[in-house]
């Protein structure tokens, strides 16, 4: 073999191992982008379990409460414009006013002692409860994954591949300001 | 030495999620009593149950004692020990053995902090209800644990979720109610294995390419076995790609070993850092537990406070 066609086949390889390296960087972007779309789904699936608890907390509720009118207006309220969401960005602010409309109707039951311990109450609390959990663990998973994707294509040199093929941002989850606060009795 | 290259490559390939809590350790089998607070009898009756459950139902329900939850709450810590540990079946494991996916149960039980949680996988949150676990832990748990009784406690709990887990009804009309009021992989199979099995083979093809003097041999073993995965995974560009990188790196390989060929008998020559002549076998302690099978969960079931 000459020494020019040894430096051909020499940059052939190399050009070769750059499309290689490029490619899978492109399939392992490919893959991490839609594990944070998944999980994201995941999330919603929990948005929408207590969206879906709200009926039968009111169904629970209203008889004894006629009078907070005001607490079941913005459930009904929070629980329409969560179905109407569309965006991520919607999604969220409906689903953290739906947690707010909901510890409101908590906190209001606290007045009614026989309501507080009826069975349904109590059961719909609980399962509350856990719904809160799941979101927080959704959440944080999202956030996670989130995180690796974002690593990903910052750094050096995957962010050169990432930038030619415009694998863009995607915002971390955070929670609304007021949304981990107890929320406000209003009368 | 030795020693220490073991313990960096034990804390490289850690997951990240184990240095956002204090883990607990390993298993050691379905009952881990890292408190101390279950009698050696206790343990071993316990243990027997779940795995009498383990066998009939293919539900792995894990019982653990912990001294202390740190920084964390019960809820929290429940759902990262159950991520590390992986209970319950993974979708492979799953699809192996026709256990359940996802199929797992934790009871996590911190005396010194006066929480307990009953954690169910993904798989059994249909099954086993926030209300029904709620009613676990208020019904049976806390009444026990807040006299000490820890063994009762955890047994009596088992025996509920083994009940709503058959779909007995007495035992679902007992738990369908709440009692009191109160809260709710990824595939692990031991990295060491994998790492151990790598390193021999390693070794193997040291010695074979590096006695031949040419290289092309590399490249057509690099060719075959991109070939052969290719071929398993089904998957065609992957196989190719495959196929040409495992061809180059072959090359490359057998070139630098024909190089440096090792010497005959003992000590790895150009590779020392691999350990040798590759006879280094058993790599982890020698319980007979084999771990759990790599399923998830996602912040279900209750938690209750004493």
């Amino acid at each position: 073999m000459t020494t020019s066609k040894k430096i051909i086949l020499s940059i052939l390889a190399l050009v070769l191992l750059v499309i290689l390296y490029g490619w899978t960087t492109y399939n392992s972007l490919v893959v991490m982008k839609e594990a944070t779309t998944m999980q994201w789904q995941q999330v919603e699936t929990q948005y929408q379990r207590r969206v879906d608890l709200i009926p039968n907390l009111v169904a629970a509720a209203q008889g004894v409460m006629k009078q907070e009118t005001a607490v079941f207006t913005a459930l009904a309220d929070a629980r329409a414009h969560y179905a109407g969401a569309t965006t991520q960005n919607d999604k969220v602010a409906a689903a953290n006013q739906v947690e707010s409309a909901f510890g409101r109707l908590l906190a209001v039951v606290e007045n009614y002692p026989t309501l507080k311990s009826s069975e349904a109450v109590q059961s719909l609390m609980v399962e509350n409860a856990g719904t809160e959990n799941r979101i927080a663990v959704e959440r944080q998973r999202y956030n996670t994954d989130v995180q690796a994707y974002e690593v990903a294509i910052k750094r050096f040199p995957r962010s050169v591949i990432a930038s030619m093929f415009g694998f863009s941002d995607i915002t971390y989850f955070q929670s609304d300001a007021g949304a981990d606060k107890a929320p406000q009795v209003k009368f | 030495m030795r020693t220490y290259i073991l313990t960096i490559i034990a804390a490289l390939t850690l997951p990240a999620s184990v240095f956002a809590y204090t883990s607990p350790g390993k298993p050691v089998g379905l009952v881990n009593d890292f408190a101390k607070v279950l009698s050696n009898e206790d343990s071993i009756t316990l243990g027997t149950k779940l795995l009498e459950l383990n066998k009939t139902t293919g539900i792995e329900l894990v019982v653990v004692t912990v001294p202390s939850l740190g920084d964390e709450t019960n809820e929290t810590y429940a759902v990262k020990l159950f991520e590390e540990w992986g209970i319950g079946a993974s979708k492979t494991a799953s699809q192996k053995t026709g256990a359940l996916r996802d199929g797992g149960i934790l009871i996590l039980v911190a005396p010194n902090d006066k929480e307990a949680r009953i954690e169910v996988g993904y798989g059994l949150e249909g099954t086993i209800t926030d209300t029904q676990a709620n009613a676990v832990v208020q019904k049976v748990m806390i009444p026990a644990f807040k006299t000490g009784n820890y063994s009762q406690g955890i047994d009596d709990a088992v025996d509920a979720l083994s009940g709503l887990i058959a779909g007995d009804p007495s035992t679902t009309a007992n738990y369908s109610q709440s009692g009191a009021q109160s809260n709710s992989s990824s595939e692990k199979s031991s990295p060491f294995a994998y790492f151990f099995f790598v390193v021999i083979a390693f070794n193997i093809l040291v010695k074979v390419l590096g006695k031949t003097k040419s290289w092309w041999l590399g490249g057509v073993l690099g060719a075959t076995a991109g070939a052969v995965i290719g071929f398993i995974w089904g998957f065609f560009y992957l196989g190719i790609g495959a196929v040409v990188i495992l061809t180059i790196l072959g090359l490359i390989f057998d070139f630098i070993v024909s190089k440096h060929p090792p010497r005959d008998g003992g000590g790895g020559g150009f590779w020392p850092i691999f350990f040798g002549g590759g006879g280094s076998g058993s790599g982890f302690g020698g319980g007979g537990f084999g771990g759990f099978g790599g399923g998830g969960s996602g912040g279900g079931g209750a938690s209750g406070r004493w």
